[in-house]
């Protein structure tokens, strides 16, 4: 499982089935062999391979990404629903996350569809919809992007967090940290705080989450098979 | 009565005044006011001293109990200004800090267990801590011990190996065969007395999601499950690097959904697999086959030239392109296949439904002898036992299953046929049990590998793709 959301609005937990083609709502304090109470599936969702996707709790909406369009669902949906937006591209994305606050929507990917493209953040409007080109784009070899996976947003301060690991040089220094940079960022901007290094103990970045209540910074590591918490008051 | 009061203290600073020495113009008019106050019943303030100027550097002042997120602040608090983010384009600012808190098991798990008769030994995969640890086959941890430390340990960066799943132990050469099945996209080969960080000694290229492994020695055939796209793929024993496979078993009536555990009768030419149940498919159902080199037809016997063609293996890291609308979530199965299955072809016979008790059936295991299979029956806590010719919604015919039985969360089973006995991986638990072939109900096992403190339960934190947050009531969420 390579996705999964808390929705603090209303109290559920969202992940992702790739497998079967699905997303699950469950209560958020489900326990146990527990059913969802919302399966969005079927053929009109379009849905192909939803391995990762972002909830916005305000607009009751849940962003999929896959390669060059992303869906957007209804929240509340359940059974064959049929996507209420669908952005689409030359571009390829992986990770998503929203911001309900400023309405933007920030995935990982590239710009375009050339194989040599640098892997980038790319910028949409939250409401955009059919052919559409990122707002903005940061990538370049500044930004140290080479395999971007979670990300998340805090659009109280207006952050993107995302993490970073380059499989097969993920102990070298450097390939694996989380960065942060700004929604107002674009181009070939570095990240303006970079968590990394020996001391942090990490190995394989491969999930972030933002806990601002205790200006906290919690990392899934996947060589550690842990959950890493840093105290990172600079964000907050 | 109080004008008496400050009367009496005017005389008595006046007094004391005279025996000190002569006051100065200061202190004359700290006694005044002092003696002029009244009680007001609230604090109030007396007088007010500056502080002398600090000559010189000071250390900063720490509490004794200072937590570390405590010293950190204060550390920041005092810290000389740093540039504004974003002021300079040219850099970052690095973070560099120890986290505050780490949840993580550093005892190994196993999720899958290999038995060797020809050395006696075990051989179990730690998924957690990523390698396989070698124990004696007797090997039995006494409970007043802390843990049984392995013979032998493989495990390191050169190893490649990377959510190790399956794991198969040659019973002729020993050789280890161990199955990576996230990103690693390889199965990894070591000699038998292999030991630390080692480099393989044989390596081939899989699909993503490789999951279990079975081998048939009189054919030299390699079988692997591939979680998704749904496929059971055969190589030639020794296949390595980018070999193509000889056979592959996927399509939409093979009742392939999320394969795990692989098993051959070779006694009866069957071929097994548990399937978890969330399945789509490819449109044509052909996902893997697609780009096969061709081959000779079935039955021409495999030449150096023929085994030794080339397979691009098609990407299934990202977007899969499946059939829309294809996504259902089927009932935990057992299917039964010919051995020589290919391409789309149905199931023999179909273990499904409520009485059957599976949940996740994990790896699988055959007694050929008594055509009994066993199986690792994951969040069931159990381990259930069907006669190879079961079909349907059937019980099984034994249920290893109790607290006195140890088996939790189990993932690995093997069958050592020399000495009747059953072994059980439990990723739960950090422990191997053995127990008798026919055992049945809540069995103690005859002999436990423990390699935590008893009574140590597993974390289970595997391959975490993501994290989350529950901001309600304060808990991390980690999907495995």
């Amino acid at each position: 499982m390579h996705a999964i959301e808390y929705d603090e609005l209303h109290d559920e937990l969202i992940v992702s089935n790739p497998f079967a083609q699905a997303i699950l709502t469950f209560r958020g304090d489900a326990n146990g062999e527990e059913p969802p109470i919302r399966v969005i599936q079927g053929p009109s969702t379009m849905l192909d391979a939803p391995d990762r996707f972002a909830v916005d709790p305000v607009h009751n909406e849940i962003f999929v990404p896959q390669e060059s369009e992303i869906l957007v669902l209804p929240r509340q949906a359940n059974g064959d629903a049929t996507p209420i937006r669908r952005l689409h591209g030359q571009w390829r994305t992986g990770y998503i996350a929203v911001d309900p606050v400023h309405n933007i929507i920030v995935a990982t990917g590239f710009a375009n569809k050339d194989p040599k493209a640098d892997p980038a953040l790319l910028i949409f409007n939250r409401t955009d919809n059919g052919e559409v080109k990122p707002r903005a784009v940061i990538a370049g070899p500044h930004t140290g992007i080479q395999s971007l996976h979670q990300l998340q947003l805090y659009p109280d301060r207006g952050w993107i967090v995302a993490s970073q690991f380059l499989f097969g040089d993920e102990q070298k220094p450097g390939t694996y940290f989380v960065g942060i940079w700004s929604i107002n960022d674009a181009g070939d901007i570095p990240p303006r705080w970079k968590l990394g290094g020996p001391k942090t103990t990490l190995k394989r970045v491969r999930g972030v989450v933002v806990n601002p209540k205790y200006k906290e910074i919690i990392i899934a590591d996947m060589v550690l098979n842990a959950a890493l918490t840093y105290y990172f008051p600079e964000i907050f | 009565m109080k004008a008496t009061i400050g009367w009496f203290v005017f005389l008595a600073v006046a007094v004391g005044m005279l025996l000190v020495g002569t006051p100065n113009e200061r202190e004359l008019s700290t006694a005044s006011q002092a003696a002029q106050r009244k009680p007001s019943g609230y604090p109030q303030l007396i007088s007010v001293e500056q502080l002398p100027a600090t000559n010189g550097e000071m250390c900063s002042w720490e509490p004794a109990s200072a937590s570390t997120r405590a010293k950190i602040v204060l550390q920041e608090r005092f810290a000389p200004q740093t540039e504004t983010p974003g002021q300079k384009e040219s850099s970052s600012i690095p973070v560099d800090r120890a986290p505050v808190r780490v949840i993580r098991d550093n005892y190994p798990t196993y999720s899958a267990v290999a038995v060797d008769t020809k050395w006696d030994e075990v051989f179990l995969q730690d998924e957690n801590l990523t390698g396989f640890n070698v124990f004696n086959r007797l090997d039995n941890t006494p409970p007043t011990a802390t843990m049984t430390e392995p013979k032998r340990k493989v495990s390191g960066s050169k190893t490649k190996m990377d959510f190790n799943c399956g794991l198969y132990v040659d019973p002729n050469s020993g050789d280890v065969y161990s199955v990576n099945n996230d990103f690693g996209d390889t199965m990894v080969v070591f000699p038998h007395a292999a030991n630390g960080d080692v480099a393989p000694m044989r390596e081939l290229h899989t699909p993503h999601r490789a999951y279990g492994i079975a081998v048939d020695e009189e054919a030299q055939e390699l079988f692997l499950t591939v979680q998704h796209p749904p496929a059971a793929v055969v190589w030639r024993k020794m296949a390595q690097k980018d070999e193509s496979p000889v056979r592959i078993l996927e399509g939409r009536h093979t009742g392939l959904s999320d394969p795990h555990g692989i098993t051959l009768d070779t006694k009866n030419q069957w071929l097994f697999v548990s399937n978890h149940g969330s399945v789509s498919y490819s449109k044509d159902g052909k996902y893997f086959s697609q780009n096969l080199p061709a081959r000779p037809s079935d039955g021409v016997q495999q030449t150096a030239q023929t085994a030794a063609l080339n397979w691009v293996v098609p990407n299934t890291l990202w977007f899969l392109g499946m059939a829309g609308g294809s996504g259902k979530f089927e009932p935990p199965s057992i299917t039964a296949y010919p051995l020589k299955a290919s391409g789309d072809t149905p199931p023999l016979r179909v273990i499904a439904g409520s009485k059957t008790q599976l949940n996740w059936p994990a790896s699988l295991a055959m007694d050929s002898e008594l055509g009994e299979l066993y199986v690792a029956n994951d969040m069931g806590d159990s381990i259930l036992v069907f006669s190879a010719g079961a079909d349907g919604n059937v019980e099984p015919k034994r249920v290893i299953k109790g607290p006195k039985s140890g088996v939790r969360t189990p993932i690995g089973v093997s069958i050592d046929l020399k000495n009747r006995e059953l072994w059980v991986s439990n990723m739960g638990n950090h422990t191997a049990t053995v127990y008798s072939l026919s055992a049945n109900g809540d069995a103690a096992p005859l002999r436990t590998i423990r390699s935590a403190p008893q009574g140590t339960k597993a974390r289970m934190i595997g391959n975490p793709g993501a994290v989350s947050y529950d901001s309600k009531r304060e808990e991390i969420l980690v999907p495995n």
